[in-house]
């Protein structure tokens, strides 16, 4: 990452003459002081609060938590969801990234409104768009439930709503890197005599492989962790259509405070995990903006 | 110019189909399905559920906490980004990774976490009490939620703004004689000025939509902390799809309107370099 | 303080030293630039150069060294307080603001009024050519305009210095040209002093009334363009400024001799002896001639086959391949590999005389050949074996000295070295600097070279790191010359600082202290005077070798140079340190002062 050429610079900048007065000093210490506070008001306090509550019946209540089996069933339906979504959010981020970074065409910029509508909506909405067309007095609610097809209060509905969620973080990642990268090293591939998939397996992809990851990594982690959209469609019904977010709520409802944060620290490692890996993902020089 | 032209890449069909096909079915369908149901609720049912008191009260909180919280980050939004590209200190890279914690966090676990933190027992809330003030199950705590979820918007804007317009620019400015304190308002601030205006619009888009985050903290309170989206919720459970389309649909409207600030404001940002402007 | 004004001095830099994680990246650069001078550093990129501009303009601090802009000692003083005009490669004018805001800002800032502020931009505008233009946004102005826009900004608030980085970097030639006269006539008119720094040499002979080559954090030479190109001291400057044939000759008491080292030579140091030395010959000083009695210059130099024949216009570019031949002349950068050859180029009248092709056979004759002072030759490996030899080739530091020298690293194999059997060969010679490797017998090997007339011995462990600081002794006075020569030769080629030891005895009286001061100053002095080379200095009080030892323990990048007077002193006061070094360590030997080199650096 530039981080290297960052920390010289910042060197550089400590060792100018005439940098370092009393006053300086002093903005400088207050302003690092008001940002570690801020920060650790807002983040790690809670962060911590996570791990302390959840822990602090002993590890045994700690565990007994997964034991239970609405849990188990949440933390199933929450890794499912993602083993389904993240692939198809994959797939649609590479081929819209590739229209509309690699071709000009008509209505460009209106696709990519779209493309950023579900970021800019509420998570409510998301969710209430699709019970307006599949919910019991929505669009197709009579036909689906003559059918016996059940979407909404059932696992799809939550499949659907999470993927609505989700898809802009491929697209939106790779638009900008392959608009970037340009296209001269793929026409040069094609000019080589390669066939179109050749061209993308042995071209593109590896260009564009570490904000692929970083993508996945970001649209992974929403799906995992998506609680508005998803708890409007889901039903609540625990055992079955309750994800791990809404585990959680259930719990925390319930007044089983150590276990709603046992399922919480479950969701926190894994967005530490995903910090972690979104920063091994720059360091190897992938830059976000 | 032929769509698709000039380049000799092949795919354009598959992938723009497949794009298209894809946003219909999953963003379009259900977008018209609002638009379409709000549009068909009578003009005085609509106004009942746009204008009654309890949804101008959930406005009122929504957007004024919104707005409230985005200013709070604009302002530590930039400390924040000036102390990361400015300083070196022991745990900068940590603090660096640790700001989009809030991206990664599910919110629902971010609402329980600060409910606990500052309920009026918890780690801070008990001082805060002491102190009088009271943030769990208030409109304080509605900001205080708002605020951590728009955080990373703030900072990640400004950011890489201020690495770039650093060296150069300021090293010019400092050679010319220009103090510290003089380089930082007619130098520094100008130059990241409109990125800290889009930081401001995308942290309050943020808030405004927020829920999860958001009803375990503020106690949800018809008229007093009870903010739109819950509202929305709230009459979905009673099957009241009407209603719900219609605060959708008021949402939705300032979504969009938000959306264009942004790319208004990011053109602005171009365009005053190249034209006389205000 | 009463500022000292020097008269005529605008500039004075005092070993200024910058480190970026241990590496100097300015490496003692000591230089005066005078009142209305046109100063060009020059250099290729990463040698410092723009690293040092930050650093007049205070934009970037020292770790060592002191600045004075008219004998003010600026060196603590901030970057906006020092009244210099500094203008960036990629213009760094403030996009929001109009260009009469951006050349207004150095003036504003002082809270100048407006009419005259007014009034000082039009002047300004009118001295670059952009009249007119002030209500302009920068992005609205092409790349040459806006660098135009940045001089004019930089020279607002009448700076008593101007500084400019790579200004014409990111402009296309045409614009360049037009830019490039237009700083130098303001820069005339205004009688301002200038450094510009450039990696272009074409763009330093074209201003500069001075021109100053860095390379690897140093300042290796500074003067007039014409006398660098005619008289350079330095390799990197022969071959940096415009192209250069190096040729490997022999130094004996009448003028250089080309072709290869005698086979038999050096029974001992009693015959006095050639020295090898470098020869710089220009492509325009390479006369081609159909044989040798047709050439007019005086010196022959051997036969050659054309290989390439390039026309440029005004004039031909033609590569020559050197015919083997016992008395062949030696290309300095050949490594055995035949891929390196002769560069000359010829006038049109010269072309007319005789027109070449490529694959005939021509006869080459020198007009004009100048002999660097430089101690350093050329290497040559003596190993036991072939292995032994290609492992000490392999060497990184040997490496790095061989290619940034671009000189010739031959092989020799004696069967004996490394044993202490007294039977070996001593016919063979061993031109340039002997390299050994110090895993052997280092202190039995070292003395029979020595014995066998070798005057410059590399001993490299095998894994040592490129060294970051060079230390610096000699034992006896007469090898001080020499020493002091090869130092500033190694030093040229590596990037690392140079510290000259003094070690004196413990029980030193300490009015004899003072002469110990006097010789270190003396050192230093000498260092500077007659190599261009910036030293430190220190003092230590002790037995030498241990003194040394200690110094070295300190950190593993180092390298030692030691200068002895005679072969015993090996055994004796530096037996313990070079009985297996540690180090990469030269050994300079000189019985007796060597005469004078044919030119000294100025």
């Amino acid at each position: 990452m530039a981080a290297g050429a960052h920390s010289e610079a910042l060197e550089e900048l400590d060792t100018r003459p005439g940098r370092e007065t009393i006053v300086s000093a002093l903005v400088r210490r207050g302003l690092i002081g008001l940002s570690v506070a801020f920060l650790a008001a807002l983040l790690l306090a809670p962060l911590a609060v996570v791990f302390a509550t959840a822990l602090q019946h002993g590890l045994q209540t700690y565990f007994r938590t997964f034991a239970d089996p609405d849990t188990r069933a949440a933390i199933r339906l929450t890794l499912l969801t993602a083993l389904v979504v993240v692939p198809i959010n994959t797939v649609f981020g590479l081929a819209a990234s590739w229209a509309i970074a690699k071709f000009e065409f008509r209505g460009k910029s209106l696709l990519l409104t779209v493309i950023d509508l579900p970021v800019a909506v509420s998570p409510v909405i998301s969710g209430m768009l699709f019970v307006l067309v599949f919910g019991m007095r929505g669009w197709f609610g009579a036909w689906l439930a003559a059918n016996g097809i059940s979407i909404v209060f059932a696992i799809p509905g939550i499949m659907i709503a999470t993927l609505f969620v989700t898809f802009p973080y491929v697209a939106r990642e790779l638009i900008p890197l392959m608009q970037q990268l340009g296209n001269d090293e793929e026409e040069a591939a094609i000019t080589l005599g390669a066939g179109a998939w050749m061209t993308f397996f042995r071209v593109t992809l590896p260009k564009i492989r570490w904000g692929l990851l970083y993508g996945v990594i970001l649209c992974n982690a929403r799906a995992m962790g998506e609680f508005g959209a998803v708890s409007v469609v889901s039903g609540h019904i625990r055992g079955l259509t309750n994800t791990m977010p809404l585990a959680i709520e259930a719990l925390y409802n319930d007044y089983d405070f150590t276990g709603a944060f046992a399922v919480a620290s479950l969701l926190t490692l894994l967005a530490v995990l995903t910090l972690v890996l979104k920063s091994l993902v720059e360091r190897t020089g992938y830059r976000r903006w | 110019m032929r769509d698709g032209q000039p380049t000799v890449l092949p795919g354009f069909g598959l992938t723009l189909g497949f794009t298209t096909f894809f946003l219909s079915a999953v963003v379009l369908l259900p977008l018209a399905a609002l638009v379409l149901l709000a549009a068909s609720t009578p003009l005085h049912q609509l106004i009942d559920a746009v204008a009654s008191p309890r949804a101008l009260a959930s406005y009122r909180l929504s957007f004024g906490g919104a707005l409230l919280a985005a200013s709070i980050n604009l302002v530590f939004g930039f400390i924040i980004a000036w102390t990361l590209a400015r300083y070196e200190f022991p745990g900068r890279r940590l603090m660096d990774a640790m700001i989009d914690m809030p991206f990664a966090l599910p919110t629902a676990v971010s609402g329980i976490a600060l409910t606990a933190v500052f309920s009026a027992n918890g780690w801070l809330g008990h001082y805060l009490d002491l102190a009088g003030i009271h943030v769990a199950y208030t409109r304080l705590g509605v900001v205080l939620a708002m605020t951590l979820i728009g955080m990373p918007f703030a900072v990640r804007t400004v950011q890489p703004a201020l690495l770039e317009v650093q060296r150069d620019l300021e090293d010019a400015a400092e050679t010319l004689g220009a103090g510290r304190w003089y380089v930082f308002r007619r130098v520094v601030v100008p130059a990241v000025l409109p990125a800290m205006l889009t930081g401001f619009t995308l942290a309050f888009a943020r808030a405004l939509g927020e829920y999860g985050s958001v009803i375990f903290i503020s106690g949800n309170l018809p008229m007093k902390t009870e903010i739109t989206p819950l509202l929305i919720v709230i009459h979905l459970e009673e099957f009241d799809y009407r209603g719900a389309a219609a605060l959708g649909f008021v949402m939705l409207a300032a979504s969009f309107v938000i959306l264009l600030a942004i790319n208004l404001l990011q053109a602005w940002g171009r365009d005053r370099l190249v034209r006389r402007g205000a | 303080m009463a500022p000292v004004r020097c008269p005529g001095v605008s500039i004075t830099l005092d070993q200024l030293t910058k480190r970026y994680q241990g590496v100097p990246v300015v490496n003692d650069v000591s230089l005066e630039i005078g009142d209305g001078e046109f100063f060009v550093l020059l250099g290729p990129s990463g040698s410092g150069k723009s690293t040092l501009l930050r650093a007049i303009a205070g934009l970037s601090g020292l770790d060592h060294g002191r600045i004075a802009l008219h004998g003010r000692d600026v060196t603590h003083v901030a970057a906006r307080r020092r009244g210099v005009g500094l203008v960036f490669q990629n213009y760094a004018l403030f996009r929001h603001m109009t260009v009469a805001e951006n050349i207004e800002f150095a003036l504003r800032v002082r809270r100048m009024r407006a009419a005259e502020r007014r009034r000082r931009r039009q002047e300004l505008l009118r001295l670059v050519a952009l009249e007119g233009l002030d209500e302009r946004l920068p992005a609205q102005l092409s790349g040459g305009q806006q660098q135009r826009v940045a001089v004019a900004r930089a020279l607002a608030h009448k700076p008593e210095v101007l500084l400019l980085d790579e200004p014409f970097g990111a402009l296309d030639a045409k614009i360049r040209e037009g830019l490039r006269r237009t700083i130098r006539e303001v820069q005339r008119e205004l009688g301002i002093t200038t450094i510009l720094v450039t990696h272009d040499q074409e763009e330093a002979f074209a201003m500069a009334d001075r021109i100053g080559v860095m390379n690897l954090g140093r300042l290796l030479e500074n003067g007039r363009p014409q006398d660098l190109y005619v008289r350079p001291a330095t390799r990197f400057v022969a071959t940096f400024l415009g192209a250069a044939n190096l040729l490997l000759a022999r130094q004996g008491g009448d003028g250089p001799r080309w072709g290869a080292w005698p086979a038999l030579h050096g029974s001992g140091a009693s015959t006095p002896r050639e020295r090898e030395v470098v020869a710089v010959v220009r492509p325009e000083e390479i006369e081609i001639a159909r044989s040798r009695e047709a050439l007019t210059s005086a010196t022959y130099l051997g036969h050659g086959i054309v290989e390439e024949v390039v026309f440029t216009g005004a004039l031909e570019r033609a590569r020559i391949r050197i015919e083997e031949a016992p008395d062949a002349p030696i290309l300095a950068h050949a490594n055995g590999d035949g891929a390196v050859l002769l560069e000359a180029t010829r006038a049109q009248f010269e072309q007319r005389a005789f027109a070449i092709s490529p694959g005939q056979s021509v006869t080459i004759g020198v007009r004009r050949a100048h002999i660097l002072p430089t101690p350093l030759s050329s290497f040559t490996i003596c190993a036991p074996n072939s292995s032994a030899a290609e492992r000490l080739a392999g060497n990184p530091l040997l490496l790095d000295l061989s290619s940034r020298m671009k000189t010739r690293l031959r092989k020799h194999l004696e069967p004996m070295l490394g044993t202490s059997t007294p039977i070996r060969d001593t016919t063979a010679s061993l031109p340039g600097t002997t390299v050994i490797a110090a895993g052997g017998d280092v202190a039995a090997d070292t003395k029979w070279l020595l014995e066998h007339g070798v005057e410059e011995i590399l001993i490299l462990p095998e894994h040592a790191p490129s060294p970051q600081r060079v230390l610096i002794h000699w034992t006896d006075d007469t090898a001080r010359r020499a020493t002091l020569a090869v130092s500033a030769s190694v030093l040229r080629h590596v990037a690392a600082e140079a510290v000259y030891v003094d070690v004196l005895p413990e029980q030193t009286p300490v009015a004899e202290r003072s002469s110990g001061i006097r010789a270190l100053l003396d050192a230093r002095s000498e260092a500077r005077a007659a190599h261009g080379l910036e030293i430190r200095t220190e003092m230590r009080f002790g037995v030498a070798a241990e003194a040394l030892q200690q110094r070295l323990e300190e950190s593993p990048a180092q390298m030692l140079i030691v200068g002895i007077g005679r072969v015993s002193q090996l055994t004796g006061e530096l037996g313990e340190l070079l009985a297996r070094p540690r180090w990469p360590v030269l050994l300079v030997h000189r019985e007796r002062e060597a005469p004078a080199h044919s030119r000294s650096a100025a």
